[in-house]
This record gives structure tokens, sequence and C-alpha cells, in this order.
């Protein structure tokens, strides 16, 4: 595995990688002081000639409406910090929070940045207009984001580095529709996130302990438009939807919930102060992007099967195990984690009929 | 391109890093139409470029593109998939506990 920015968590490794990079940054007497985080992102390509042929020709009217939604940037001037941007008491923060609540913000700052990074190379390749134009409208808002994100990163101290371009990168390989799988649920399980934590400090603003927060509703909203977007787009080639690829969309489903499952639960000061109870997010985050996903998606997974909450902390359990054993304890952690997810993946879904019309509303 | 063998090419670039409030991003773009292709390599050379905060530079440099072999463009085409659960918000934190 790579090392990634959000593993760095200590100053001294900080400092060290720091040292390592001779850092010769122009602003480098303020910025000494600040613990140096590089940014990672990943590269990769794809088959830029099968999206090249993508043809919106099917969803036009869909389509442009969402294109010109994403062109008028109702965002714009949200981004901004105003009069809501409550002073934060970093230094008063209790420790353990601190330390996952900084994780939280680097490791979401990194996804937005790769999501730009990956947008924008797309946008770059690609020739068929009307994708090129999407992309670029999708890398601009997450670069957005991550410079929002980075800010409230600087106010805690930490300051992003983005040397990394000058180090030697290796550009690996995703087929297109895994791309529009991954990212799609990527942003409407987004959404679920933030909108979940959202209505939930509007009911209880004695637990937002940091201003951020408030910025979650209008933000999710670009990560809803952007699954819009790569809705319309498997809409636009039947085949993405049937056959085997039903159990590939099953496959992403019950990865992407297993993963949200097990990278929550390694933030438990973090839930805490939000007041929310992990295994209550995750079901109303899942039960939310399920229902979202029926816009597109022939399946949804059977989150009440009384398989499934078992068997999620069967993963969560063999994953936590997994991190501090080794050899043949480690090996049995694995096999304990990869049975549950099978466990996880063999209950049988619930289907339905795709409707005609794609388009949602963000409705909660 | 060998079946075995990498090869190297030089490649004029432009780097972009924006570190601005607005928009943090980072580009790199070949001057010369010089295209990617899965397991590629690319090594931009001279020193790390910092942005300082609120500012977007913009840097013209070279990059050696180290083209990966046949088998391992075929390999990267076959696994990088795998790697694909990265694309996930929240998937990025390798630490099981913090």
């Amino acid at each position: 595995m790579n090392k990634h920015t959000s593993d760095i968590t200590d100053a001294e490794e900080s400092l060290a990688l720091q040292q390592a990079q001779s850092v010769a940054d122009s602003d480098a007497a303020t910025e000494l002081a600040m613990q140096n985080t590089l940014l990672t992102p990943r590269f990769y390509t794809t088959d830029f000639d099968e999206m090249d042929r993508i043809d919106v020709t099917p969803v036009r009217a869909e389509w442009d409406d969402l294109i010109a939604d994403m062109v008028a940037d109702p965002n714009k001037g949200h981004f901004k910090k105003n009069e809501d941007w409550d002073h934060v008491d970093w230094d008063g923060m209790e420790p353990e929070l601190k330390k996952e609540f900084l994780d939280f913000l680097i490791s979401s700052c990194t996804a937005e940045f790769s999501g730009c990074v990956l947008y924008k190379e797309m946008k770059r390749r690609g020739s068929n207009s009307d994708i090129t134009q999407l992309f670029q409208l999708m890398a601009r808002d997450e670069a957005r984001h991550a410079g929002f994100i980075n800010d409230a990163l600087r106010e805690a101290g930490v300051a992003v580095n983005l040397g990394f371009l000058t180090q030697k990168k290796k550009y690996t390989y995703f087929r297109p529709k895994f791309i529009y799988y991954a990212t799609y649920l990527s942003e409407k399980i987004g959404y679920a996130r933030y909108i979940t934590i959202f209505r939930h400090l509007e009911a209880n603003p004695q637990h937002r302990f940091h201003p951020i927060f408030k910025w979650f509703e209008e933000w999710c909203g670009d990560e809803f438009r952007h699954g819009e977007a790569f809705a319309l787009l498997m809409k636009t080639d039947p085949k993405l939807t049937r056959g085997f690829n039903v159990f590939w969309i099953k496959f992403f489903l019950t990865a992407v919930y297993g993963t949200m499952y097990v990278r929550d639960h390694q933030r438990p000061a973090f839930h805490k102060a939000l007041g929310v109870d992990p295994d209550w997010y995750a079901h109303e985050v899942f039960t939310k992007t399920s229902k979202m996903t029926e816009q597109i998606f022939p399946i949804t997974l059977d989150i009440e099967h009384p398989r499934w909450q078992r068997n999620l902390e069967r993963l969560q359990k063999a994953n936590v195990d997994m991190a501090g054993a080794t050899g043949l304890k480690k090996i049995g952690a694995q096999v304990r984690a990869g049975m549950a997810f099978v466990a996880l993946f063999t209950i049988p879904v619930k289907k339905h009929q795709a409707p005609a019309s794609v388009r949602l509303e963000p409705v909660y | 391109m060998g079946l075995l063998t990498k090869e190297f090419e030089r490649a004029p670039c432009t780097v972009e890093i924006s570190h601005k409030f607005e928009s943090l991003h980072a580009h790199v773009r070949f001057n010369n139409g010089a295209v990617i292709h899965p397991g590629d390599e690319v090594q931009v050379h001279g020193p790390e470029i910092m942005a300082p905060f609120g500012e977007i530079v913009s840097e013209d440099r070279e990059a050696t593109i180290i083209r990966a072999s046949k088998l391992e463009q075929l390999w990267t085409r076959l696994t990088g998939d795998f790697e694909v659960m990265e694309l996930c918000e929240f998937s990025f934190s390798e630490e099981v506990t913090l």
C-alpha cells in the first residue's frame, strides 16, 4: 500500500517527511510550525475511447437540464467563510476527538482532491464535448470543496503539501464502468452522509463542535448533482445495469456499504462528539442511498435481513484484529473478514423496476 | 514497446498548482501531446513546486515518462480495477485504529 496522507498523524513523522523532501516553500517561516501533510492522490487512466463513444441522446432533455443547473453554479458563493464560521477552539479540543476529526478532514480533502484529479484527467483526454463539459464542471466543484477543507485544516495548524507532482507516480487503470459504479455510489452515499449529519445537527445544535458542518447542506447538493450525472451516463447504455453487470452492482453496493461501516467505526470519539451512534448512522445512510439508487440500479441490498448487521459487525471486528496481528492470527482475521463479506454478499437482493425517468430531487 | 522492456521518453510539461481558498488543485499537462497509458510512470524533474497559500503557480518543466512494458500494461489493465474502491470518499484512512 502506498503511504497515504491520512496515515501521517504524528508531528515527528511529518517532520521527517518534510526534511526528506527538503521543502523549498517560500512561506517556510510561517509554515514550519505547521504539521505538514503531503497529499498523495492516485493517478488513473481508463478507456478514453469508450468514454468518447458515450451518446447522451437518449437522455438529452434531462442531461441538458442537469448541465444547465451545474453551469448556473448554485453553490458559487457558498464556500466562503462568513459570520456563521464560529471560532474553533482547537487547543481546547479533546485530543482523541482532535485526532479523529483531523483525520476526517484530511481524508475528505484527499478524496475531493483525488476526485478533482480524476475528473480533470477525463476532461483533458476526452473529445466528446458532453462528457468533457461534465467532467470539467465536476472538477471545479471538487477543487472548491478541497480548498474549503484545506482552509479549515490551516486553522488547525495543518498545512497541505501539494509537492506530490514532482514525485514519481504510476498510473493505474480502471474500466469506465467501474468508475461509473464506484463514483456514482460514492457521490450518492456522500450526499446521504452529509445530509444525515446536517439534519441531525440541525435538531441537536449543541453537538456541532465545528462550523464546517453548517456548510454541509449546500455542499451535498454538489455531490447529489454529480451522482445524477453518473446515473444519466449509465442510463445511456442499458447493458450497464443488466446481465452480469448486476453482479458487479451488487459487489460495489456491498463493498461500499461495508467499507463505510468499517471506516466510521474507526472514529468513535468523532461520532460521540456529534452525538451520533455509528450503527444508527450507517443504517440511516444505507436506507437513503438504497432509495436513491433505485433510480438506476435494478437491485438494492436487503439491509433489514438478519444476516446484514451481524456480518457488518463481524467484518469490522475482523478488520480491527487484522491491524494488530501478525502471522497466523493475521491470516485468521483475514479469513474471518472474507467470510463476513461473503455472508453479506450472498444475502438475497431486493429487485425492482428502474423508473423510465432517472432524475431525482434532493429530498432529505 | 517491448513485451518486457521499459522505455524512457522525455516530454516538456506544464505543472499548475493552485493553493487558493477557492480552489485546491494540481495538474500536469504534457506539451508535446504525449499520452499516458496504464502502468506508465511519470517523473517531473526539478525541485518540488510549492504554491504558497492564496497563489497559483504554473511552471514549465521536463518530465520523464517511463513506459510500461506490454506485459506490465496488460497486468495493470487486469488488476487496476481492484483498487477502484479508492474512489470512495470515506475509504482513505488506512489505519484501523487511529
